[in-house]
Order: structure tokens, then C-alpha cells, then sequence
């Protein structure tokens, strides 16, 4: 196990009740780094002018209202098809929600382009997936700066952070190992060191340990549950394991894309 | 960390420098048959588009008349002027003369010769040709050029026949004796109907008057007869014929200002250059004949052959690159799915696009342009074992080193092309629909 209580610390100048607080004076609002309204979502409404025929959209959330405040580890429960991936890319802002409203450090996402999205996403969300999603061509180092690029973080910051972020999971020996030459474990951790690297206010994890056996997955789990904790970061976790949402603060069960009861 | 640090110049920066430094790893430190294909297809259009083009420059070479074995030549600047009356006389060098024996005299310079070309029409003296029929007046390109003791090949004939020296000329009086010699090229003697040792007049000329002079006296007329010294293979099917210079000058009334079209030397190519180029200041210096590639907007087989390769090579170039790198970005969907999920805008996922497409093909094409030029040395020496080598007619294909940017040029105006597909395919990429998979 490692220990990375102080090293995914994060500065309390950039922490998202800060910012929340800028933004916005109602102190309960502010409190909350993600909060979901009412949000609904039908896949297939906007798939194409030209499309003509019968209506083929399918409900993928119905009035779903959810908070997650800073520091706080949020478990999404639920079988396939229950809606939790599409809260996590409602949170990200890689969707937008058909109904309800999505605020993201007091900033309601569904108003935003898809420009102001993307900008929202870089600064302020960090995504981990379950497939890892690397890029395989770069090292372990060089996917872990790839937030940075468009950051425009000079290379040399780049690489000082996504050394220290790959030190503080436990891969400073690995900086430049391709993706191909991990084990499942290793990449979980560059991917969550790549969420990292833009310092998030809110990480969001879609079946982090579904590809990883039970020892690697707690592991990681570790990594991204302190990351929340000691980083004072909104975490949300998506899983279909009761053993993996074990580690959160409490667990918001779905069924077919609604909230079955808040355990708040 | 999470404001926003750079300008947008870093940013952009980064993403060129990480499009670069990703194609750079694919390349070298993973398996990457895509990009392989790519650059093996953009290097051998290149390659055969360059080929065709060389020898299109090898068919527009000048004709006959640069089928020289001079060291330098030295031939008036191109003023650029155009003028709507074709056979309108290009600019000349004047002094010819005088200036050649100045550059032949210069160390390091073993012989200097000016050279007119001049149309003159002939016919055999005697008014009927070898089989005895009536001749018929021909136009052949006579070249004037001063012979020295050496054989010398000048329009592809060989200077060996005619003797040493230019004593019409006299100093720049044109009182000297004439020597009325003349060297023909095989289609030349054919199509005038005569042979080695037969006489020659410019057409128009009394034949009676004409059959009572001989070489001997031919300086006292004013249009003399020659003889035919000798006929020969220039190469080519072209009629040309080689005289002493001052009299072609006479003829053709070059010797006011002793013009003639270029100055040809033979010796070190850096002595006899620098040499020329003092005393021909203006003009152009050219070394070891090199081929003009603008000479080829004046042949229409050359410019044919090489637009429709330049036309087949961006097309099939284009086509080649839109399709793999197309397919490339097919499988790369998840990649830019993950840039997308990490923050890059559309038109920055686009940009590493568009840089991995344009880079694949500049890289294609300056291969193929090596390729090119190996493949143009290899034409000729297959060509010279076989027909070339047969006819001596040299050279099939000729490089020039305008061919290298020109395939640079081609290989980025073909990607260019090419790079709306796979930015068309690229931005019909959904994050959710690769990140869910």
C-alpha cells in the first residue's frame, strides 16, 4: 500500500469551495462543488435533423438531484444501463443533459458551449476511466503532462509535474515506460496521475477497478479517495461493486436513471 | 494548477510539439504500419512522379544544339520580355570573337568558342543531289564555331573535320580566307541528297555561276560554296551542320558586332566559370550544361509528359494519403477521444490531425525525391545498356536540383489536399461513444 496522505495534498488557493465562494454568495449552494437539479437525459433526441420515423430515444436519467461537496467521496451504484456513466460525462460536461441543470464549482454546464465546456473540463475536472485510456505511443510521463499541453504549461513544468505525480502514485520508476509496458494496476495509476495533473476541484471515476483484480483495485482506490480527501476534491465514483463503493462517503443507488434512495 | 498558465502561442506550441513528439514515438517506438504506409506510398508517387519528370527534362533539353561537351557555357540573361511574333530572335552576346580568344587564352581554359546558331537554307551546288535528281533547297541548322586542334563535340557533332581556326575572320576584318568547309549530320547530308566531299550553296544562287568556282576562291563571292567534310551521327534526327563562325557570321550578317548565341569553353570548370564570367559580367554562367527546367514550357511533348505526371502524381498521391491517414485516424478515434476528455478543443484535436497528416507526407515525399533521383541514375544506366547506349543519344532522364523542392512542393500541395478527409473523420469522433467501448 502506498502512502499518499500528504503528497496529493493539494493548495488550499485553488480548492473549489474557494472558488465556489467567489462565485457565488449563497453559502449552502457554495458548499457544494457538484450539484445535479432535476436532471434528465434521453439519448437519441438529437441524433440528426435528417433522421425521420418513429421516435428512438431511450431515457437514460430522470429527474436525478444529487450534491457533492469538496472533499467528499460520492459512490454511484447501479447495473449497466442505470444512468452512471451519464451523470459522470453529465459532471465532466463530455454530454449535455437533456433537462435539469449541472453546476460545476457554481457554474451551471448545460449553459455553456462546447468550447467553454472543454475549457471547464481542462481546469477544473479530472476523468479517470475504466479502460485506463492512454495514449500508447507516449510514455507513462508524457500522458500524465497531456493535460498540461493545452494548459500551454511550458515542457519543463510539464515534465517536473508529471514526474512528481507519477512519483506520488508510486511510478517514479516507470516515467517513461510506454502504456504497453505496464501491468492494468500501473496504468489505473498514470491515469488517475493524469487527472491529477491540472490540480481538479473534481475527479470523476467511471468503473475505476473494473478491469483490475482485488488487491490492485483497493490500491487505487486508495490513490483516488485520498486524492479527494486530502485534496479537499469532490470525487464521484461509478461502480456496479459494492466492494469498490465501500471506500466512499455515501453511496446514491440508480435504477433505470433514477435515484432510488439518497443514503445521505 | 488549475488556471489557465500559457498564451495562446504556448499553448499552440505544445500541441505542435506533442503532434510531433507522438508521431516521432509511433514511428520509432511502436509498431506502426499506418504511418510506414503512408511514407512508402507518398515516396514512391514522388519518386515515379520525379522520374517521368526527368525525363521529360532530358526530352526538353534544348535540342540538338546543347548536346555539347563543354565545361561552361555562357549564354545571354533571359529578359523576361515575351514577344507574340514567334521565331523573333532571343538576345545574343556581342564581341564573341575577340572575348573567346581573351577566356581560350586564361589559365586553366584549354579551348573557348562562340556559337552561332543560324537557319540557312541549302541546296547541293551542282543543282542535283547524289542520285542525280534535281535538289531541293533545305533548312538546316547551321552552327558556327572556331575548331581547335582537339575534336570537340558541339550540337552532337564532333569539330575533328573542320580545320583548326577561324582565318576568315582576320582580326575582326572578315577578309580572310575562307575555308567553305562544312561538317552535316547524318539527317542533314540525307535530306540534302549529298554525301562526304560534295559541294553546297545557300539556295538561291545561279548553279552555273556557281559550278565555276571552287573552295580556293570562294572568299571573293559573297555567298561562297562549302564542301561536306565529313557526315556524321549527331544523335537525334535533327539537320544540323557545323561551319567555321566567321563565315556562318557573314552569312547571316552576325559579323557586325561578332554576335554569336553563346560561348562555349572547355577546361576547369571553376577556372574557365570565373573566367567567362568576367568577361561576360551580365550574362549567365552556366556549368557543365546544366538543363533549364523552363525549357520545358517550350516543348509540348516534355511539358505534356511531365503536367500529366505532375497531374497522375498529386491525384494518386492525395488519394493514397487521404486513405491511409484516413484509416489512420479511424483507429486513432479513441485517441482523440482521450485529448478531447482532457481538455483539447476541436480545432486543437483537429491541428495534431492535420500536423501528423502534413509531416507523414512531407517526410513521403522527401524520401521519394531521394528515391527519384537514384531512380532517374538507374533509367539512364539501363537505358544506356540498352537503347540509348545503341542510338548514343545519351542521357534519357536528367536531375536538376529544382527537382528536390519541386517534390517537397508536390508531396505538401498532395497532403494539403488530402487532409480534409481524415479532419472530416476526426470530427465525426464522439468522445462518449470511444471512451464507452
Amino acid at each position: 500500500m502506498i502512502d499518499l496522505h500528504l503528497s496529493l495534498r493539494r493548495t488550499a488557493s485553488t480548492s473549489g469551495a474557494t472558488r465556489a465562494d467567489d462565485r457565488d454568495g449563497s453559502s449552502e449552494d457554495s458548499a457544494a462543488a457538484v450539484r445535479l437539479e432535476a436532471v434528465g437525459h434521453e439519448y437519441g433526441t438529437d441524433s440528426g435533423r435528417l433522421r425521420s420515423g418513429p421516435d428512438s430515444s431511450v431515457t437514460a436519467l430522470e429527474d436525478v438531484s444529487l450534491e457533492i461537496r469538496p472533499g467528499e467521496v460520492v459512490g454511484l451504484k447501479g447495473p449497466s444501463g442505470s444512468g452512471k456513466s451519464t451523470i459522470l460525462h453529465s459532471v465532466a460536461g463530455l454530454l449535455v443533459p437533456t433537462e435539469g441543470r449541472v453546476d460545476v464549482l457554481g457554474t451551471d454546464v448545460t449553459e455553456l458551449s462546447a468550447r467553454e465546456r472543454t475549457r471547464l473540463r481542462r481546469q477544473h475536472v479530472g476523468i479517470v476511466f475504466q479502460r485506463f485510456h492512454l495514449l500508447p505511443s507516449l510514455s507513462s510521463r508524457a500522458n500524465v503532462a497531456l493535460p498540461l499541453v493545452q494548459a500551454g504549461v511550458p515542457r519543463s513544468r510539464r515534465r517536473r509535474r508529471a514526474e512528481s505525480l507519477l512519483e506520488e502514485v508510486g511510478l517514479g520508476d516507470r516515467t517513461t515506460h510506454l502504456p504497453g509496458e505496464l501491468s492494468g494496476g500501473e496504468c489505473q495509476r498514470v491515469a488517475i496521475a493524469r487527472a491529477l495533473a491540472t490540480d481538479p476541484d473534481v475527479i470523476v471515476a467511471d468503473e475505476p477497478t473494473g478491469e483490475l483484480d482485488t488487491t490492485t483495485g483497493a490500491e487505487v482506490l486508495d490513490l483516488l479517495t485520498d486524492a479527494g480527501r486530502d485534496g479537499d476534491r469532490a470525487v464521484l465514483v461509478a461502480s456496479h461493486d459494492d466492494a469498490t463503493l465501500e471506500v466512499a462517503d455515501r453511496v446514491i443507488p440508480l435504477r433505470d436513471g433514477r435515484v432510488v434512495t439518497d443514503e445521505r | 494548477m488549475s488556471d489557465e498558465r500559457g498564451g495562446r502561442g504556448s499553448r499552440w506550441l505544445g500541441v505542435v510539439g506533442f503532434s510531433l513528439d507522438r508521431l516521432w514515438k509511433r514511428a520509432t517506438r511502436t509498431r506502426s504500419g499506418r504511418i510506414a504506409a503512408t511514407t512508402a506510398a507518398v515516396a514512391m508517387t514522388i519518386a515515379l512522379l520525379v522520374i517521368v519528370t526527368g525525363i521529360a527534362l532530358a526530352l526538353a533539353d534544348g535540342g540538338v544544339t546543347t548536346e555539347t561537351d563543354a565545361d561552361v557555357r555562357v549564354a545571354p540573361e533571359d529578359t523576361g520580355s515575351l514577344t507574340a511574333v514567334d521565331g523573333v530572335e532571343g538576345p545574343r552576346l556581342g564581341e564573341t570573337n575577340q572575348r573567346a580568344e581573351t577566356i581560350a587564352a586564361a589559365d586553366g581554359v584549354d579551348h573557348a568558342t562562340p556559337m552561332l546558331v543560324e537557319k540557312v537554307r541549302l541546296e547541293a551546288a551542282n543543282g542535283s543531289d547524289a542520285n542525280g535528281a534535281a535538289s531541293e533547297p533545305r533548312t538546316i541548322l547551321v552552327i558556327g564555331v572556331v575548331p581547335d586542334e582537339e575534336p570537340r563535340t558541339v550540337a552532337g557533332l564532333s569539330t575533328g573535320a573542320l580545320e583548326p581556326g577561324d582565318p576568315h575572320y582576320a582580326g575582326g576584318t572578315y577578309a580572310g580566307a575562307q575555308r567553305g568547309e562544312i561538317v552535316l549530320s547524318a539527317t542533314a547530308a540525307d535530306r540534302l541528297g549529298v554525301s562526304d566531299g560534295d559541294r553546297l550553296a545557300p539556295a538561291g544562287l545561279d548553279p552555273a555561276e556557281i559550278a565555276d568556282g571552287d573552295a580556293a576562291d570562294a572568299d571573293s563571292r559573297p555567298a561562297p560554296t562549302v564542301t561536306v567534310t565529313a557526315v556524321e551521327d549527331a544523335g537525334g534526327d535533327a539537320p544540323v551542320a557545323l561551319a567555321p563562325l566567321s563565315e556562318v557570321q557573314t552569312v547571316s550578317g552576325a559579323s557586325d558586332g561578332e554576335l554569336a548565341d553563346s560561348v562555349l569553353v572547355w577546361g576547369d570548370d571553376e577556372d574557365a566559370a570565373a573566367v567567362a564570367g568576367e568577361a561576360y559580367p551580365e550574362a549567365a554562367v552556366e556549368t557543365d550544361a546544366g538543363t533549364d527546367p523552363s525549357s520545358l514550357f517550350d516543348d509540348g511533348l516534355a511539358f505534356a509528359t511531365s503536367a500529366l505526371a505532375l497531374v497522375v502524381g498529386v491525384t494518386i498521391c492525395a488519394s493514397f494519403v487521404a486513405t491511409t491517414t484516413g484509416m489512420t485516424v479511424d483507429q486513432d478515434r479513441r485517441t482523440l477521444a482521450v485529448l478531447e476528455s482532457v481538455g483539447f478543443p476541436t480545432g486543437s484535436r483537429l491541428a495534431v490531425v492535420a500536423l501528423s497528416t502534413i509531416v507523414t507526407t512531407l517526410f513521403g515525399a522527401l524520401l521519394g525525391a531521394a528515391l527519384g533521383f537514384l531512380g532517374i541514375e538507374a533509367v539512364n544506366a539501363v537505358a544506356a545498356s540498352t537503347v540509348a547506349g545503341a542510338s548514343g543519344s545519351g542521357a534519357v532522364a536528367q536531375t536538376h536540383p529544382l527537382l528536390l523542392p519541386y517534390a517537397v512542393v508536390v508531396g505538401l500541395a498532395s497532403g494539403l489536399i488530402a487532409v480534409p478527409y481524415p479532419l472530416a473523420v476526426a470530427h465525426r469522433t464522439t468522445v462518449l461513444e470511444e471512451v464507452g467501448r
